[in-house]
């Protein structure tokens, strides 16, 4: 790594991050908001449906059910238009990622040995494991993918709101997603505005400095707004108890919905644990 | 009974020692439409949070409709749900104002904690959404919101108790000039009968739309009180005050030259 | 280190789930008596920000740059209730929206991240800082200090998570079904990049937000920080400031023991305070509290108190050094913290009175 790469480093990469999150937030807001199969279904039977789908990926002890499951959840996300290429770039990524991190298991599984790579045994259990790990981890990102894709975020909350999490808390987590976009714009701003006085080449601790300084500044504004926030809460008398709208209500396609997915749970569950 | 509906007497507020308010005497009468004007950290935004009973006088009192404003009475949770009810506040950032995840939820925020019904709440909130015209932002979060379209979720999310007064923190700051003029529209048409008004704000060229009476602050304190005409012409007053410079332009002739202005900066354009 | 979906078993998820959850009910009810509504915003923008800081790359010494967790930060400023409310909900949004971290494997990561993170970097900056004032330089290394243990601390749960995985769950072949590389790979390969890379970043980043708020905004450190002494002038008495010292350093010795494989930590963390030059990093770590002479009687024998009945008592799949080290380690950790708090407990009584 040269120098120049590593002082472009951190202010760049962190703005990079920054935009990327935000890009990230909008886009799939946009989507949720498109119309596709699971989009008309209510928020709490796809979180509930597509939690099953997980961990019924999550018990399989056959590589032939994950991956009929896996292919099950992708025709659902396509008929969901999640985007073909938002799908493929998510399975590379993860796939390259976790076989990255399941490689080494082919040598070490102890095991039947199958093949020599290099003079080193590659054995049946170490490929079947790391088998196991992708597709697995493929079949839950999808089913995330779905979930979110499908989805707008304030229906997931409603969804959490009607499965009896807390009130005040699924009112911090709303409050939570809210304030993240505020606080991401800080940092953005700050680091633009650090960023275009600090051309050349920094010391070491002083690009420390600076980017704690930038965390210093954030977390005094974050606890400033949200004193005020407390006084525009109180101001609207709040006073610590929170109520909340009862607002989801099941229509027709929403139980059958649920229908389908326990039935595609519970065949997964079988054939998983057969 | 008297016929006003707060009474502010000596009262000073101060951050960390620093004084913010140093001595305000003011009645707000029933009915009435004030308009608190004042240079940038002139003390009109702590002044409102005094009057909403969101923080308290260090000395002097604030009375409400008769009634003393201090943290004891304000944890009686009688006095706070109808205090609450009738007095709303929007705050001058909207970053604190909206703090639900989405303009429905905002909306539904105040009605909902002073008891309200659900289908009380829904006929209400469609009513307010219908009125400000904001209904298709229902579901948006506000962070994909533009400025003028969360001073007017601002707004409603008060508007939708229906308050007997209404304290505005620069409801119009930051608006072009069409935004503005549809709030200063909405502003306009809140009077008559008991519906109270305070606006902060140190745009002087709405005042005459929005108040019957004029408060100038000036470091913590009232500098002047006169009718948004008598305000507005004293230039001297102005300039004092920080309300009014002396501004150079140059003109589509190319001439330079200075004169007083009453807009902000953004408003003109030669 | 947030684990996907996939690397652990359901029936993991759930346990730790259901270890989670009872943090979770503590803090929340500690939270609601303490401060009312105001917990509710305060919350929301420390997760909000601990949401962004994630993004942030720190320069580290080296010329390389890495992410922190913040979860030391955290509970410098909000206390470790808020801490573990304010992470978990910082995890489940990166889970539910960004994609990062599983949702079965949610409950685990708050248990590693929110939960642990916050508990051993809440002891270790109450045992470094001491009565320090507000802005002396202990409270800037304590943070430092907070920040590389819990991170590690959190890694190492993750680490064990993964660990155990291959024993318990196998199909007919043998074939592991999770996470496939047993304790002795799993612990190793996790903590060699947190006690370098992730530590310093960790580090890194408590330190430095500490010193900056030191400087500009010292009023945020003052509730963690009941009794700093406010003088800077006046030295921050505390009696038992060595046994805090000796205390937080087996907790730095502890992932170190891990990697050294077959040498009791105990008794090599107690050689350690024996070690002139040892003595004279930790005195310099601790900003200059003197350090007792020779090793205090109690920690040697306390050193192998934990690392004794396992070994003797766990289970057959239990049986391997690698887990007796990683079981003892956490062991380690807890017991030094019931210790620490059992001591204050009693101390603050006796105070009391
Ligand atoms: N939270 C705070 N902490 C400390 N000082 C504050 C705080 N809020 C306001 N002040 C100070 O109090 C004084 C009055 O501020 P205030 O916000 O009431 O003014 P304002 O008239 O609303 O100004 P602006 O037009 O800029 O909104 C200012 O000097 C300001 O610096
Ligand atoms: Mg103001």
């Amino acid at each position: 790594m040269t120098a120049a790469v590593i002082h472009r480093g951190f202010v760049e990469k962190t703005l990079t991050s920054l935009l990327h999150a935000l890009e990230r937030a909008s886009s799939s807001e946009r989507l949720a908001e498109q119309r596709g199969l699971l989009q008309h279904v209510d928020a709490r039977v796809k979180l509930l449906g597509c939690l099953a789908l997980i961990v019924a990926a999550a018990v399989s002890r056959h590589l032939d059910t994950l991956t009929l499951l896996f292919a099950a959840i992708a025709i659902l996300a396509l008929v969901s238009r999640v985007p073909l290429h938002l799908l493929t770039r998510a399975w590379a990524i993860i796939f390259v990622f976790t076989a990255a991190i399941a490689l080494p298991a082919l040598f070490t599984t102890p095991g039947q040995s199958i093949a020599t790579v290099a003079g080193i045994p590659v054995t049946l259990q170490g490929l079947r494991s790391a088998a196991f790990l992708v597709d697995r981890v493929e079949s839950a990102t999808t089913l995330g993918l779905v979930l979110i894709s499908t989805t707008p975020w304030p229906q997931i909350i409603a969804a959490l709101r009607s499965l009896r999490v807390p009130a005040a808390v699924v009112l911090i987590i709303g409050m939570t997603y809210r304030y993240i976009f505020v606080l991401l714009r800080s940092a953005e701003e700050m680091f633009i505005a650090r960023r275009s006085r600090s051309i050349g080449r920094l010391e070491g601790a002083v690009r420390r400095r600076m980017a704690t300084a930038t965390a210093g500044v954030l977390l005094g504004k974050a606890l400033a707004l949200s004193d005020e926030v407390y006084l525009a809460m109180q101001a609207r008398g709040f006073r610590g108890e929170v109520r909340t709208l009862e607002e989801l209500r099941m229509r027709g396609r929403d139980w059958t919905a649920g229908a389908l997915f326990t039935a595609a749970a519970i065949v997964a569950f079988w054939q998983g644990l057969r | 009974m008297s016929d006003s509906l707060f009474d502010v007497r000596g009262v000073t507020f101060s951050y960390d020692g620093v004084p913010a308010l140093g001595g305000i005497d003011l009645s707000i009468l029933r009915g009435e439409r004030v308009a608190l004007l004042g240079a940038n950290g002139s003390g009109k935004s702590t002044f409102l949070r005094l009057l909403d009973g969101l923080d308290f006088a260090q000395s002097g009192t604030i009375d409400f409709d008769g009634r003393t404003l201090t943290p004891g009475q304000l944890d009686d949770s009688s006095f706070a749900h109808d205090f609450r009810r009738r007095v709303g506040l929007v705050f001058q950032n909207p970053d604190v104002q909206l703090f639900n995840a989405t303009v429905f939820d905002e909306l539904a925020f105040g009605p909902l904690q002073i008891g309200w019904s659900s289908d009380e709440i829904r006929t209400r909130i469609d009513a307010v959404m219908e009125s400000l015209d904001i209904a298709r932002l229902a579901a948006r979060p506000p962070h994909r919101l533009s400025m003028g379209e969360k001073k007017r979720v601002a707004i409603a999310s008060v508007l939708v108790i229906h308050p007997e007064v209404l304290l505005l923190d620069e409801p119009t700051a930051a608006l072009d000039p069409r935004s503005q003029s549809e709030i200063i529209n909405l502003l306009s048409g809140w009077s008559g009968g008991t519906r109270t008004a305070v606006t902060a704000t140190h745009d002087l060229s709405i005042v005459e739309d929005i108040a019957d009476r004029c408060v100038v602050f000036e470091s913590g304190r009232v500098a002047a009180v006169g009718t948004p005409r008598e305000i507005v012409q004293n230039e001297e007053l102005l300039h004092r005050t920080g309300l009014l410079h002396a501004h150079r332009h140059r003109h589509e002739s190319g001439v330079v030259h200075s004169h007083p202005h009453l807009h902000r900066h953004g408003d003109h354009h030669h | 280190m947030h684990i996907p979906d996939g690397y652990l078993s359901p029936s993991t998820c759930a346990v730790l789930y259901a270890g989670a959850a009872p943090f979770w009910a503590v803090a929340l009810r500690r939270l609601q008596r303490r401060l009312a509504g105001r917990f509710v915003p305060m919350l929301a923008l420390v997760a909000a920000f601990s949401f962004v800081v994630m993004m942030f790359n720190l320069p580290l010494p080296g010329g390389t740059t890495g992410h922190a967790t913040g979860v030391a930060l955290a509970t410098i400023v909000v206390g470790p209730a808020g801490s573990i409310v304010a992470l978990s909900v910082a995890l489940l949004i990166q889970a539910l929206f960004f994609g990062d971290g599983g949702i079965t494997a949610y409950g685990a990561n708050c248990l590693n991240m929110a939960i642990v993170g916050s508990l051993v970097a809440w002891a270790c900056y109450r045992i470094i800082a001491g009565r320090a004032p507000l802005t002396s330089r202990l409270r800037v290394v304590a943070a430092a200090v907070a920040g590389y243990l819990a991170i590690n601390a959190s890694a190492l749960c993750a680490a064990v998570e993964f660990g155990i995985q291959p024993m318990l769950f196998r199909d007919a072949l043998g074939t592991p079904l999770y996470a496939p590389y047993p304790l002795h790979i799993a612990v190793p390969a996790m903590m060699i990049g947190h006690l370098t890379f992730a530590g310093a970043a960790e580090a890194v980043l408590s330190a430095g937000v500490i010193a900056y708020l030191q400087r500009t905004n010292v009023g945020l450190l003052r509730d963690t920080a009941p009794g700093a002494v406010e003088d800077a002038s006046l030295p921050a008495i505390d009696v038992l400031r060595p046994l805090w010292l000796a205390l937080g350093a087996l907790m730095v010795l502890t992932p170190l023991g891990l990697l050294a494989g077959g040498a009791a930590w105990g008794e090599w963390s107690a050689r350690d305070l024996a070690d002139p030059a040892a003595r004279a990093r930790i005195v310099a770590v601790s900003g200059s509290a003197p350090l007792p002479s020779g090793v205090p009687h109690g920690l040697a024998g306390l050193s192998t108190v934990w690392t004794a009945p396992l070994r003797g008592y766990a289970p057959p799949f239990l049986q391997s050094t690698a887990l007796g080290y990683a079981l003892s380690a956490m062991f380690g950790a807890g017991l030094v913290l019931l210790t620490v708090f059992a001591i204050r407990g009693m101390l603050l009584k006796a105070r009391a009175r």
